[in-house]
């Protein structure tokens, strides 16, 4: 017991930089989901080509040896932009390939289309860049001994970053959804689609934004998953897009406060299932985690119980 | 006169039936075929199948062909739950893995239990049902969605255990037990042993050697035969219709008497039955188990299978297994798998162009500009191509047909632009050309679009020879991903299925 | 003893009461019509009857039994069967295997006479079949012939409703609930289909409970008339005591014409 009150505090900051990153990535998926009904098996590949492009900025801007051209801070700014631009706008490019042309198919199609679409990217990446391990430097941007000690516990200074921009993200997100014409359609559009284009909604610009910007944030996702956790490989989506379905699921589909709360959920319970009991059964019990839940209530933690009008 | 019946119902039901024998000769032949009772069509098939052992002794060969058998029963296992039921499971691979685990420690001398095989399949037949209940359960009350990922995570647990699990501690016993291997696997498993038959052993009939691999061939025939009458009894009763109906509309099947929930456990049920004593089989036939046999990969690929085929088309089903069973081998030899290729490409390009003369005049401009563009890089730059890396083998170690193929690549290889370092600029090409041909395949038919064909093709040939026959494996699964997108897109039903027209 | 009993059934969503306090009955052999303006609650007590959605007070009885907490399967083998107001046919099965689908609560082939194919489970697939084209039969000859292996989503409005009306008699119910029927149809087709209902009591002896907008067709059929008003029944009785009551007219029509009656 006291073992575990001791251990306590650094597995809750293990959990909520886990969390953090899964939530982003949940984020995506919920939105999407929201508004199109479609499980996008590729949000999680485009989690990967984020960490991808934020290593290859991060490995323009370092230098072999010697002081650094730009502050750090500048630089991780920089690999911010880059991999949440480039994925918002592969997001974009994958809704306009493989999604629309399927608005109206049977539910079937656009699944198996994502699943496609989810496997060429993983193998193109595979083709071009190779199947071997890269290697964020972040030691070299971030003092490894940089953090702060909480008790027994310690806030590293990348893991601290990590948590902060995972919420100024949301914060800006939730803003945005909230209090914005363009936040309302959203809403508008994951209600009722048909309404909102009767209302003068362009139902296909706010799907796009809203690839967009799921995108986006799992492109950040990606960049603070190379930051705290180094390895970036090609197949790394699957894994993490899994987990940030599970978390989505959890917080309740479709619902945005729901993604973050499941994901920082998620965080926690996977890092006291591998500080507590065991990391080989790391992904065994996060998924038994689920199917529980699911059992218990399906429509998640902040999810709506939907009528079906017959 | 066909105008005094337009309109009436008679003259719908001619169209119809015109329509079900089309013209030409190819129409001749498919009307023949199709009048034969449906029975007969199938023994024929399976009759010419089970020729193949007869007609060569090439061990590959027949390997092959019983990898197409067993893909084949998977996917129609996979089609009962996916096809008929409407259910997405991502975890079925799992199912499978289950049933060769289990053999792999009913019949071997891992725990030195060994169950006569019989006893085993039929035991894990048992065990695929109980699992397949017991994975459905948790799924009736979880939208298609959610199964989808709770399934895949399931298939991803099992593979994690698999690799996990040669450590196991338990209370009775001093030390961990190894239970599956851990990645190391299973191996040395005993032989299939029916009807007083070693399959393990070569045997002699009509004075005809059969290997263990043919005989293990047989046997993934005959179960391939088994799960396509089963399948095709279940499809002609209630229960075939029933399911059918939950397919189109669930909330009316239910009201029309129909127990939804009991359907969908029974789809789950007999496909995890289905891939369960494949899986026991395969163990057999492959003498080992490893983790890495049931991972993701092989599950999208049955997909694959089954899509491509069309869902729910029993024969289309069978078909597209042997395709993308098929292509892997095809791609083991660079020099066969360029011949596939190019004849793939030029097939495509002659069938799907309308007219036929603008298939010509693209496959003339993609050789013109080929041509043109080596001899301008040959002007120019000519240290940066490098001279043909195939060599024709000498008579007494090919055949002929190895020969032609050699000669070939050298052809193509002498009319590309080969660069001395092709990983490089093959990239590039690979990704300028996936968004290009995406992209591409969105324009509206147009003098534009035939004309940015050309171009295309060469840049695909370009990637081809320089990056693809590098990495077949890789390869493989891109052709795999391109066809599930470009398939939904443009032909949901696959090859072989029906048009289904769904109210939104 | 009435086929169809309502006991004070209430029903709400979210804040929106859609059924109050609803009883009535149906008896055997009765055609009993529902009307209403839009939103009265009319569907929502067919689907409170086959068991889509749970009442949140109040019993329904079907032959003296309670239908409470069955699940809509079980509730179509009691021998309630339904059609819906916005079709819900199974459109690319064919129209034959549409009826024969929904004969499956009167059939009892298990998994290994059917994969064995016994002579049982043949008998079987023949009975269902005449069941089959005996209902469609029912139709004259529009559903009849080679009309049997089309698809349904290649029939026109009318006929799609008629095969409806077919598969919910597959089921072998007692009562039969129709939504609509007349629905979208011109008057010679809801002439005709005025005279099916009726035939459907004589020949083949079912209970009917139906929504109706049309009057005409109200007024050629029902024994008994029941009038809805935002989930509560403001009057009962013979077609002509409900059309000329108060609350109904008031109901359809505004507060000034039930004045002016």
């Amino acid at each position: 017991m006291e073992q575990f009150l001791a251990q306590l505090p650094q597995q809750l900051i293990n959990g909520l930089t886990l969390g953090s990153v899964y939530a982003l990535i949940a984020l995506g998926y919920s939105m999407v989901y929201g508004i199109l009904q479609l499980l996008n098996f590729a949000h999680g590949d485009v989690y990967m080509i984020g960490a991808y492009i934020g290593f290859g900025v991060m490995t323009a801007f370092l230098p072999a040896s010697g002081p650094l051209p730009l502050p750090a801070l500048v630089i991780i700014l920089l690999m911010f932009l880059a991999a949440m631009l480039g994925c918002g706008l592969l997001g974009i490019g994958i809704e306009w390939f493989a999604y629309r042309p399927l608005r109206n198919a049977p539910r079937l199609a656009p699944l198996i289309s994502a699943l496609g679409t989810s496997i060429l990217i993983q193998n193109a990446v595979q083709l071009t860049l190779t199947a071997a391990y890269h290697t964020y430097r972040t030691d070299k941007l971030i003092p490894i001994t940089a953090g702060i000690d909480l008790g027994p516990a310690r806030l590293s200074a990348v893991r601290a970053l990590v948590i902060v921009s995972a919420i100024v993200l949301m914060i800006v997100l939730t803003y945005l959804v909230r209090r914005t014409q363009f936040g309302r359609a959203m809403r508008a559009v994951a209600l009722d689609r048909e309404a909102a284009a009767m209302m003068g909604v362009n139902v296909d610009r706010i799907i796009v934004l809203t690839f967009f910007l799921g995108s986006a944030l799992a492109g950040a996702a990606g960049v603070l998953n190379g930051l705290v956790f180094s390895r970036v490989w090609h197949t790394m989506g699957f894994n993490a897009g899994l987990k940030g379905f599970t978390a989505a699921v959890v917080g309740g589909i479709g619902n945005i406060p729901g993604a973050m709360l499941g994901g920082m959920v998620l965080g926690l319970v996977e890092s006291f299932a591998v500080g507590f009991i065991s990391p080989t059964f790391k992904e065994s019990i996060t998924f038994f985690a689920l199917i529980l839940f699911l059992l218990i209530r399906p429509r998640g933690l902040l999810g709506a119980t939907a009528v079906q009008k017959v | 006169m066909a105008s005094d019946k337009f309109g009436r119902d008679e003259w719908v039901a001619q169209i119809d039936a015109r329509r079900a024998a089309p013209p030409g000769v190819a129409g001749q032949v498919l009307a023949r075929w199709n009048a034969l009772p449906l029975g007969w069509r199938w023994i024929g098939v399976l009759a010419s199948f089970a020729a193949i052992p007869f007609l060569t002794s090439n061990d590959y060969l027949i390997r092959v062909a019983g990898t197409v058998a067993l893909f084949a029963t998977l996917s129609l296992g996979l089609n009962v739950v996916v096809g008929y039921a409407g259910l997405l499971d991502l975890g079925f691979v799992a199912f499978y893995g289950l049933g060769a685990y289990a053999y792999a420690l009913l019949s071997s001398g891992k725990f030195d239990i060994h169950w006569p095989s019989w006893v085993t399949l039929v035991f894990i037949g048992v065990l695929g049902l109980a699992f397949g209940v017991l994975l459905g359960l948790p799924s009736l009350r979880l939208l298609g969605d959610y199964l989808a990922i709770v399934t895949l995570g399931f298939g991803l647990v099992f593979v994690q255990l698999a690799i996990t699990m040669d450590r196991v501690e338990v209370p009775w016993h001093a030390g961990p037990i190894d239970v599956t291997g851990g990645s190391n696997g299973l191996i040395n498993l005993d032989p299939l042993r029916l009807f007083g038959l070693d399959f393990g052993e070569p045997l002699t009939l009509f004075g005809y050697a059969l290997s263990s691999v043919a005989l293990y061939f047989y046997a993934l025939l005959a179960a391939l035969a088994v799960v396509l009458l089963v399948i095709y009894h279940l499809n002609q009763s209630r229960i075939g219709r029933a399911w059918r109906a939950m397919r189109e509309d669930s909330l009316a099947a239910e009201a029309m008497g129909m127990p939804t929930k009991r359907l969908k456990l029974l789809a789950f049920a007999c496909g995890s039955a289905i891939a369960g004593v494949s899986g026991g089989i395969f163990a057999a036939w492959q003498h080992s188990v490893f983790p890495l046999n049931f991972s993701t990969d092989l599950l999208i690929t049955l997909y694959a299978m089954m899509v491509l085929g069309g869902l729910g088309s029993l024969p289309g089903v069978v078909i597209g297994a042997g395709i993308l069973a098929v292509i892997p081998e095809l791609l083991r030899s660079p020099e066969l798998a360029r011949v596939a290729f190019y004849s793939a490409v030029v097939l495509g390009v002659a069938l799907f162009l309308r007219p036929r003369r603008n298939g010509l005049i693209v496959l003339a401009g993609v050789i013109l500009l080929g041509l043109i563009l080596r001899l301008a890089t040959q002007t120019l730059w000519p240290d940066l191509l490098s001279p043909p890396t195939i060599t024709v083998a000498a008579e007494s170690v090919s055949t002929a047909f190895e020969r032609t193929a050699q000669t070939f690549g050298i052809i193509v290889q002498k009319w590309i632009i080969l660069p001395m370092e092709p990983t490089p600029p093959g990239n590039v090409a690979f990704l300028v050309l996936l968004p290009a041909l995406l992209a591409w395949a969105r324009l509206q038919p147009s003098r534009l679009k035939l004309g940015l064909l050309a171009p295309l093709l060469y840049l695909l040939a370009f990637v081809w020879e320089t990056r693809l026959t590098a990495e077949p494996a890789v390869t493989r699964l891109l052709l795999i991903g391109t066809l599930l997108v470009v398939l939904m897109i443009f032909r949901p039903h696959g090859l072989l299925g029906t048009k289904r027209v769904e109210l939104v | 003893m009435a086929l169809l009993e309502l006991v004070n059934l209430h029903k709400h969503f979210g804040g929106l009461q859609v059924v109050l306090d609803l009883s009535f009955e149906v008896n055997p052999g009765e055609i009993v019509s529902l009307i209403g303006p839009n939103g009265a609650g009319k569907t929502t007590v067919f689907n409170l009857i086959t068991g889509l959605y749970a009442p949140d007070r109040g019993d329904i009885r079907f032959d003296g039994k309670s239908l409470l907490g069955l699940e809509p399967h079980q509730i179509a083998k009691r021998g309630i069967a339904r059609t819906f107001q916005s079709l819900r046919l199974f459109l690319n099965m064919s129209v034959i295997e549409n009826v024969m689908a929904a004969a499956y609560p009167r059939t009892h082939a298990n998994l290994a006479q059917i994969i064995f194919r016994t002579p049982g489970f043949r008998k079987e697939e023949t009975r269902i079949r005449a069941v089959a084209e005996e209902k469609l039969a029912f139709f004259g000859e529009r559903l009849q012939g080679y009309r049997f292996d089309q698809p349904a989503y290649s029939l026109s409005y009318a006929n799609r409703r008629r095969l409806e009306i077919a598969r919910a008699m597959a089921t072998e119910p007692k009562l039969l609930l129709l939504d609509e029927p007349a629905a979208g149809m011109n008057p010679n087709e809801t002439l005709e289909i005025t005279e099916v209902i009726g035939e459907l009591r004589t020949r083949g002896g079912y209970t009917i409970l139906l929504i109706e907008h049309d009057m005409k067709v109200v007024e050629g059929i029902s024994d008994r008339v029941i009038a809805l008003d935002y989930g509560e029944k403001i009057a009962e009785g013979t077609y002509h005591a409900v059309a000329t009551d108060e609350h109904v007219i008031e109901a359809y029509l505004g507060r000034k014409s039930a004045m002016t009656k």
